[in-house]
């Protein structure tokens, strides 16, 4: 017996060695596998099926609800028909309508978020500048959202969006459906929308308008607060209000209408087979890149500010009042950046759109690696890491992902978050010595030089591995860069590169050139000396730290 | 000066869409592309800037 039970256990340890050495009969296996049974059936749910999920009693829920688990149930769905009572259709009804819901929410807070960013921008630009212009600087950047949102509500708004279709994620309404077009190559060029003129024009009092309005509005307003930083210390504020209106009312709408709004930028894919068309995720170009090359443009037609400049036109350092606030409001732009970038899926829910998390990672990631690359930059150049630099590293690296974070990998967003904090000193060098073009707190190399870097990194980055929905522009697949196979979408980004330098640069600096003749961009020389505070809005931001700094200026003579 | 900045810098951009147009061949369309990136940069800096900076303040 136990001789036998010895052979049976040895027998039992051999047979693994015997299976594996002999040849599987493949073809047979899976047929004898009893898994492979086909899966059952599915069993059609009818509404006498719904009738019978209970919902908490009166009792229960009497007593409270703690733990949560009474709330939330078959009788929070709303009835259609309270005669016939719950029904299949009620389910899907309420299903539909929590996935709009959820969307809207998410929308709507990530939008939120960016407004907050005004309060970033704001002190980012005052601390940058000197302390006689604080008063000056601010109160660009608090009007300039009103002003924006004048001209968004009035005009820029139906320019942008008013031919933009239908967006599954906010519930498929299709009243934003008037674009005008002009037909070259054979092909339509959507140029600008006619709908939505005041969200009341062509049924735009909807819903999905609305949450679409709200967070459009602030992207627009973040493009126009770009300006303010660059033309700082010597803008004059009635030549400020103008020109931003014009910009959130024509010169950001038209481009934003040919990336985000159904315009030709978009359907290059669908048109002329260039990749997935224009791909700006959530606005490298369409909101940094015009704020930017707007601000080269009028900073070109305002010129430096008096002492910027020797006679020899050796650049002269001038450093802002205050680095505590330019850090602060660094760290405000990099949290809302949270709503920017991730709230451009305008949605939680479906659609891909779960992509919310690597997107917010990227996004982290590609503002961390600016602020290393500027960091060190200026550490091994200048031999000290530079605060101010670091502070606009990171917000060069979160411009630059801005286009591409719904589209690349982690390690993407890191190689071309450095690029960019790297980008950005070069840039700030060359606008400074070589374009003798002054910016006081370094917008035009953030916002414009590394937007356009944004754009052109979508075009090498995108994995091909996002898939917000199955289409992208009306293209079947996924966006997919160069370095992962796909060179003409690179075309398509260059092809937008070329409009931003080419066309929004051109509109730009006529609509200013044309102001500039007409009421005058630049203050006065002496208003200019004396600080804009008291000449320009009657009031100074620190009267008696005015006095200090004078008190000490006689102690030293 | 200005105006044919103006002229310069516009004319890039419409090489760029032009592109779109001449030929069908991703490479090419990329050269052309590039070559109407380089001419709004002309336009921009060579000329523009230029005649900005003959009128610049710290000139007078």
């Amino acid at each position: 017996m136990k001789n036998a039970i010895t052979i049976f256990a040895l027998a039992l340890s051999l047979a693994p060695f015997a299976a594996s050495q002999t040849p599987a009969p493949a073809p047979q296996a899976p047929a004898a596998a009893p898994a492979a049974a086909p899966p059952p059936a599915p069993v059609p749910i009818t509404d006498a099926d719904v009738k019978n999920i209970a919902a908490p009693a009166a009792d229960a829920r009497a007593k409270g609800d703690p733990d949560g688990g009474l709330t939330g149930t078959v009788s929070d769905i709303t009835v259609a028909d309270s005669k016939k009572g719950l029904t299949i259709g009620d389910i899907a009804n309420q299903i539909g309508q929590n996935k709009i819901a959820v969307n809207f929410v998410w929308t709507l807070i990530t939008g939120f978020l960016v407004m907050f960013m005004q309060a970033g921008f704001a002190i980012v630009e005052t601390g940058l500048c000197r302390a006689k212009n604080a008063n000056h600087t601010m109160m660009m950047n608090f009007m300039v959202y009103g002003v924006g949102m004048l001209a968004y509500w009035l005009i820029g708004f139906a320019v942008q969006f008013g031919g933009y279709g239908a967006n599954a994620n906010l519930g498929n309404t299709p009243v934003l459906n008037k674009e005008f077009a002009i037909n070259l190559f054979g092909k339509p060029f959507g140029l600008f929308g006619q709908g939505g003129f005041f969200l009341t024009n062509n049924h735009s009092y909807d819903v999905m308008v609305m949450v679409l309005f709200l967070f459009q509005m602030v992207f627009m307003d973040t493009a126009l607060t770009i300006v303010t930083g660059a033309a700082a210390e010597r803008w004059k504020y009635a030549a400020f209000v103008v020109s931003s209106f014009i910009m959130g009312a024509f010169t950001y709408p038209i481009f934003g209408n040919w990336a985000w709004g159904g315009g030709w930028l978009a359907n290059l894919g669908t048109n002329f087979g260039l990749g997935k068309g224009y791909a700006d995720f959530a606005g490298s170009g369409v909101v940094h890149a015009v704020g930017g090359i707007t601000a080269l443009a009028v900073s070109m037609i305002i010129g430096p500010r008096i002492g910027k400049y020797t006679r020899q036109g050796k650049p002269v350092s001038m450093p802002g009042h205050d680095l505590v606030i330019v850090l602060t409001g660094c760290f405000i732009l990099a949290f809302g950046w949270f709503g920017f970038n991730p709230g451009s899926t305008l949605g939680a829910s479906s659609n891909g759109n779960l992509r919310i998390g690597s997107i917010a990672v990227n996004t982290m990631l590609a503002g961390m690696a600016g602020s290393f690359g500027a960091m060190l930059y200026m550490w091994l150049r200048y031999g000290k890491p530079d605060a101010s630099m670091a502070g606009n590293g990171l917000l060069a690296g979160l411009v630059a992902i801005t286009a591409p974070s719904g589209f690349v990998n982690t390690v993407g967003a890191v190689i071309l978050g450095l690029i960019a904090g790297g980008l950005v000193c070069v840039s700030v060098e060359f606008i400074e010595r070589v374009m003798k073009v002054d910016d006081p707190v370094g917008a035009i190399s953030v916002h414009g030089t590394c937007g356009l870097w944004g754009v052109i990194s979508v075009g090498l980055f995108a994995d091909g591995k996002s898939n917000y929905g199955g289409t992208w522009n009306g293209v079947n697949g996924n966006v997919t860069g160069l370095f992962y196979g796909d060179a003409s979408q690179l075309v398509a980004q260059l092809i937008g590169v070329a409009t931003l330098v080419g066309f929004v640069f051109t509109f730009s600096f006529v609509v200013n050139w044309i102001l500039d003749a007409v009421i005058g961009q630049r203050v006065g020389a002496r208003a200019e000396l004396q600080g804009l505070d008291l000449p320009e809005m009657g009031a100074l931001c620190y009267p008696e730290f005015e006095l200090k700094t004078a008190s000490v200026a006689v102690g030293a003579d | 000066m200005m105006i044919v900045g103006v002229v310069i810098t516009f004319l890039g951009f419409l090489i760029a869409v032009f592109s779109v147009g001449m030929t069908a061949d991703a490479t090419m369309r990329l050269v052309i592309v590039l070559v109407g990136i380089a001419v709004s940069l002309i336009g921009i800096i060579g000329v523009l800037n230029r005649a900005c900076l003959s009128k610049a303040i710290w000139r007078r």
